[in-house]
């Protein structure tokens, strides 16, 4: 009885078939439906119909995220408590959802994010018979990380939106960055036993900074800094790792601006286990743990 | 809400200085507390105050699994539900147990002891928790940062995991069946990963072994390293499971339990399809690199 996971995040792009070449090709999603404006793509080990809306748009961002709940009750309850707060819900079914189906309550975030709980996505299967399958398949094209992992989000008030997310939705805290005026700067918030689901840092309200692909291990980070550089991709950040989290990472955009993010590493969180703390003056780190320096190209630039 | 995960295991060992050096400088666990009897013992990444506890007994043995349940409330939900299934039910009160507070205990249709506990001392994890370096120096060892899983044996695979599932709670991501269509293994989860617990046919009681995580398959190349370096006896890896498509290497600390190294996996949700996986297709069920089974890995349990 609770959010699960990241289920999907649906972002907006300028030129929808430039954005589709790079997602199919060069990230290696697999697309699932098309319609006029919009282009559903999956990672290959994903179950569910998608991970990736991309929608047509004057601009680029994020047009909402998706979280997948474990029961159709779970609606109900995080309506009730979402509304308890005074946020507006709206609730969708089946072909009013779009393509994917499903059931989800659709609010917005005191941040000013899309947000929705969903339940009931179609299931696609992922690429692999469900008898005797191999552990992979053969022949997928460019960096094909397994599963979307993560959203990282920019907020004015980081102490706001985290307070939402762990009193109205159950998330539970796992890093902070600590301003010396006291204030969270940066966090770091899970409900799947992982280092982080949602991650905030301030910044203009309703505004991505990036959003993440989970690869098996390091070794997979430096084949996928291969892909993206053989495919003229611009590489913001190189292979390097998080103090936060403690993942490993590379920082790229595409096409349209969106920042993404290749991502590995970290650790087991329990729900009961205080969270870890970053100093403002060891911000550096905590971002970047190699370089150790605070980079303001990465905390402006979002989308 | 109910089981998180596994929080430790039990094992009697007959000599419990060698088997705490083993766990100590081979495994590169930390020794956390010890008294007359026990050795309870952590890995570096780990919050809570053990994962392991090695006990002296005259003969190798396996103790008990102990879950970690999400509220104080699965105490007694579970308590019910295990005892409505007709099992009796221990309660073990705070203070009997080093380390954690109230527990209950019974034994499952697979003649296993359980634990589920809620409150369990916090020693926190290495690293501490105000700006923290991502690893800790001058571990020895293997190091796993954590426990991650344990395999039983039953003699009815598919009553076994009948409890675990329908009264505990389990999923069930993957199932070994044969030429009959029962089921000759089975792997379940509560958390995020391809199994917590899996069962395999054999005597009730038995443990067949306890596995740790690792962090990817260049830590598992390391730790063969290590393992051959200190002479232990390898029973089988490195190499890939087809089922839960992890990474392993299967060995037997010096009193022999067997433990594993394992990483990899995938993530499945609480709606997973169950993957099947037919007696012809064994051999890389198991081990997908060989396509066979070893006699000593189907035989040898604890």
């Amino acid at each position: 009885m609770a959010i699960l996971r990241l289920s999907h995040v649906e972002i907006k792009v300028p030129d929808l078939e430039l954005a589709v070449a790079y997602y199919t090709e060069v990230l290696g999603m697999i697309e699932t439906a098309r319609e006029p404006e919009r282009v559903y793509l999956k990672c290959w080990d994903e179950h569910q119909h998608h991970s990736v809306v991309l929608t047509y748009s004057s601009s680029y961002g994020l047009a909402h995220m998706g979280w997948k709940v474990e029961n159709r009750e779970d609606l109900d309850h995080y309506t009730a408590r979402l509304e308890d707060a005074g946020v507006a819900v709206k609730r969708l079914d089946g072909a009013d959802v779009g393509v994917g189906g499903g059931s989800v309550a659709r609010f917005e975030t005191p941040s000013g994010h899309q947000m929705e709980l969903i339940h009931g996505m179609e299931q696609v299967g992922n690429l692999l018979p469900l008898t005797n399958p191999p552990p992979k398949p053969l022949g997928l094209v460019g960096i094909a990380p397994p599963r979307i992992d993560h959203v990282f989000l920019t907020v004015e008030d980081v102490n706001r939106m985290t307070s939402f997310l762990q009193e109205v939705l159950d998330f539970h805290l796992t890093e902070q960055v600590m301003g010396d005026d006291g204030f969270q700067i940066a966090t770091w918030l899970e409900v799947s036993h992982s280092s982080h689901d949602i991650a905030l840092v301030t910044g203009p309200d309703g505004g991505l900074h990036h959003f993440a692909f989970w690869v098996d291990d390091w070794n997979d980070i430096r084949t996928a800094s291969d892909v993206l550089a053989y495919h003229g991709v611009r590489i913001e950040i190189n292979p390097t790792r998080h103090g936060a989290t403690r993942g490993h990472c590379v920082y790229f955009f595409d096409p349209a601006g969106n920042r993404n993010e290749i991502f590995t590493g970290g650790y087991w969180a329990d729900p009961d286990e205080p969270p870890i703390t970053w100093t403002e003056s060891e911000m550096g780190r905590a971002l970047f743990y190699y370089d150790g320096v605070v980079n303001q190209r990465f905390l402006t630039v979002h989308s | 809400m109910g089981i998180l995960r596994l929080s430790h295991v039990d094992i009697t060992v007959t000599d419990l200085d060698l088997a705490a050096a083993y766990y100590t400088e081979v495994m590169g666990m930390l020794e956390v507390e010890r008294d007359e009897t026990s050795v309870y013992l952590k890995c570096w990444d780990e919050v809570d105050h053990h994962s392991l506890r090695i006990s002296y007994a005259p003969r190798v043995g396996f103790g008990l699994m102990s879950f970690k349940v999400l509220r104080e409330d699965d105490l007694s939900d579970l308590e019910n539900a295990v005892g409505r299934y007709g099992l009796p039910v221990e309660r073990v009160s705070k203070g009997a147990s080093i380390g954690q507070g109230e527990s209950i205990r019974f034994e499952t249709p697979s003649g296993q002891i359980m634990e589920l506990v809620h409150d369990v001392d916090k020693i926190g994890r290495a690293t501490g928790s105000l700006n923290p370096a991502p690893f800790v120096e001058g571990l020895r060892g293997i190091a796993p940062p954590r426990m991650d899983h344990i395999l039983v044996t039953a003699e009815e695979v598919g009553e076994a995991t009948k409890f675990y599932t329908d009264v505990l709670g389990f999923r069930v991501t993957e199932q070994l069946l044969d030429g009959d269509g029962h089921q000759a293994a089975t792997w379940m989860e509560r958390s995020h990963s391809p199994h917590d617990l899996a069962i395999v046919g054999g005597p009730n009681g038995g443990l067949h072994h306890f596995a740790f995580w690792l962090d990817d398959w260049d830590h598992v190349r390391r730790s063969a390293d290590i393992l051959a370096y200190n002479g232990i006896q390898v029973d089988v890896g490195p190499t890939r499971h087809g089922i839960t498509r992890g990474n392993t290497i299967y060995f037997f600390d010096p009193l022999g339990t067997r433990n594993e190294v394992f990483t990899g996996g995938y993530r499945p949700d609480p709606d997973f399809p169950t993957i099947t996986w037919t007696e012809d297709n064994i051999g890389r069920a198991v081990f997908y690199y060989e396509g066979e089974l070893n006699d000593r890995f189907m035989k040898v349990h604890t």
